[in-house]
C-alpha cells in the first residue's frame, strides 16, 4: 500500500539543505517527527544517502573536454548529411536502371514480334561496312541507318535515344522530387 | 579564428532559445548554441551525468563511454523541438533522457557484460577499490535492486527531479513513477538500515 507522509517535501528540503541528520537545533521538531514517522524516516536515509554518494561522485568524476564531443557531433551531422544527399542520387540512379530495363525488355518482346527482322541486317553488316569502308564515315553511317530499317514505320535507334532520355530525365526529376522532399 | 569560421557551417544545428544570453537576430530568432555555449554546458552539466550513468551501472568507463555518447546524440538531436522557455532545464534533462536510454539500450543487449549478468559483490568491489564511505553503503544496496530502480531513486534522490520530470525521463507514466519509486525507496530503505544495522 502507497502511504506517504504529508511532510516529506519538508524533509526532503531538510535533507537537501544538508540539515540532516545534522544540524537538529534548526528544525527540533521536525527531527523529533522524522524518527517517528516511518515513510519521513526511509525518504531522510535514502535522501541523505544519495546526496552524499552523488556529491562524492560528482567530485571523482573525470570528464573529458569538450571541444573532443563537439567535433565528434559535427562530424556524424556531416555525414548524415552526406548520407541525406546522397539518397535521392541512388533512387534516381536506380529509377534509371529500371526504366532502362524495362525499354530493354520491351523493345525485345517488340522485335520478337516482327520476326527479328534485325537478324538480315546483322548477318550482312560485315559485308555492308566492308563495301562502304572506301567511301567514307558519313556513308557507312547513313548505310547502317537505312539498312537498319526493320520494315515498319519505327526506328529503333530513334527508339533507343528516346528510352535512355526518357530514363535520363525520370532520374532528374525523381532526384529533384526526393531532394525537395 | 579557423574555429569561429567552423561555427558558421551551413549544416551547424540550431537550438532557438535554447541558452539564456542567446543573442537576438535580426528576424526575431536566437544565435545558434556555439561551442563555447556547449563548453559552458557541458562544464555545468557533465559531472553530475557521469555521477548517475557511473552509480546506476557500477561501471564507470561503461559510464564515460555512455556519457560521451549522450552529449554527441544531444548535439546530433538539436533539431528536436524543445520546451524553448525552460532553456538550460529542459535541455538537462532531454541530456538525461538521453543517458537513460542509453543505458537501457545496454542492459538489453545480450552480451555477457550485461548489468544483469554482473554478480552482486561487483558493486561491493567497486566500493572496495574507491574507499567511498557512500559506496561501500549504497553500493551493497544498489546492487540488490532492479536497474530500472536504481535508476528511478538515483533521478529523484541525487538528482532532486520531481514525478513528472523522472516520467520524462525515463518514458514512464507519472503515476507508474510514484509507484515504483516509493516501492523502490522502501526496499533501497531497508537495505540500507540493515547495511547500518539499524531498522527503519
Amino acid at each position: 500500500m502507497l502511504r506517504t507522509c504529508p511532510r516529506e517535501k519538508e524533509v526532503k528540503g531538510l535533507v537537501e539543505r544538508g540539515q540532516w541528520p545534522v544540524a537538529e537545533a534548526t528544525a527540533p521538531e521536525l527531527h523529533a517527527h522524522i524518527s517517528h514517522c516511518r515513510s519521513c524516516g526511509e525518504l531522510a536515509l535514502v535522501a541523505s544517502t544519495f546526496q552524499r554518494a552523488r556529491a562524492e561522485a560528482v567530485g571523482a568524476a573525470k570528464v573529458g573536454p569538450p571541444s573532443v564531443l563537439w567535433w565528434r557531433a559535427q562530424l556524424r551531422q556531416r555525414n548524415a548529411a552526406v548520407e541525406r544527399v546522397g539518397m535521392p542520387m541512388l533512387g534516381a540512379q536506380i529509377f534509371a536502371l529500371l526504366v532502362s530495363l524495362a525499354l530493354a525488355v520491351g523493345f525485345a518482346g517488340w522485335q520478337a514480334r516482327q520476326g527479328l527482322a534485325w537478324r538480315p541486317w546483322l548477318e550482312q553488316l560485315p559485308e555492308t561496312t566492308m563495301k562502304h569502308i572506301d567511301s567514307g564515315w558519313n556513308q557507312m553511317l547513313s548505310s547502317l541507318w537505312s539498312s537498319a530499317l526493320p520494315g515498319s514505320e519505327w526506328n529503333w535507334m530513334v527508339l533507343l535515344s528516346a528510352g535512355a532520355t526518357l530514363a535520363l530525365l525520370g532520374g532528374v526529376a525523381l532526384y529533384l522530387a526526393t531532394e525537395k522532399h | 579564428m579557423a574555429k569561429r569560421r567552423m561555427t558558421r557551417m551551413p549544416w551547424e544545428f540550431v537550438i532557438p532559445n535554447l541558452f539564456a544570453g542567446g543573442v537576438p537576430l535580426a528576424d526575431g530568432a536566437v544565435s545558434p548554441m556555439d561551442d563555447q555555449a556547449f563548453a559552458s554546458f557541458y562544464e555545468r552539466t557533465a559531472r553530475s551525468l557521469w555521477a548517475y550513468l557511473a552509480r546506476t551501472s557500477g561501471d564507470p568507463a561503461l559510464a564515460e563511454d555512455l556519457m560521451q555518447e549522450s552529449y554527441v546524440r544531444f548535439l546530433c538531436a538539436a533539431q528536436r523541438p524543445l520546451h524553448v522557455d525552460e532553456g538550460e532545464v529542459a535541455c538537462r534533462r532531454y541530456l538525461f533522457q538521453i543517458a537513460t536510454n542509453l543505458l537501457r539500450d545496454h542492459w538489453r543487449r545480450p552480451r555477457t557484460s550485461s548489468i544483469e549478468d554482473v554478480s552482486e559483490d561487483f558493486f561491493a568491489r567497486s566500493a572496495d577499490s574507491a574507499r567511498s564511505d557512500s559506496q561501500m553503503t549504497l553500493g551493497p544496496a544498489m546492487s540488490q535492486l532492479r536497474p530500472r530502480d536504481r535508476q528511478l531513486l538515483w533521478l529523484a534522490h541525487a538528482e532532486g527531479y520531481s514525478h513528472r520530470e523522472i516520467a520524462e525521463v525515463t518514458g514512464l507514466g507519472s503515476t507508474s513513477v510514484r509507484l515504483l519509486l516509493f516501492r523502490a525507496r522502501r526496499k533501497i530503505a531497508g537495505l540500507l538500515g540493515a547495511g547500518r544495522g539499524r531498522k527503519i
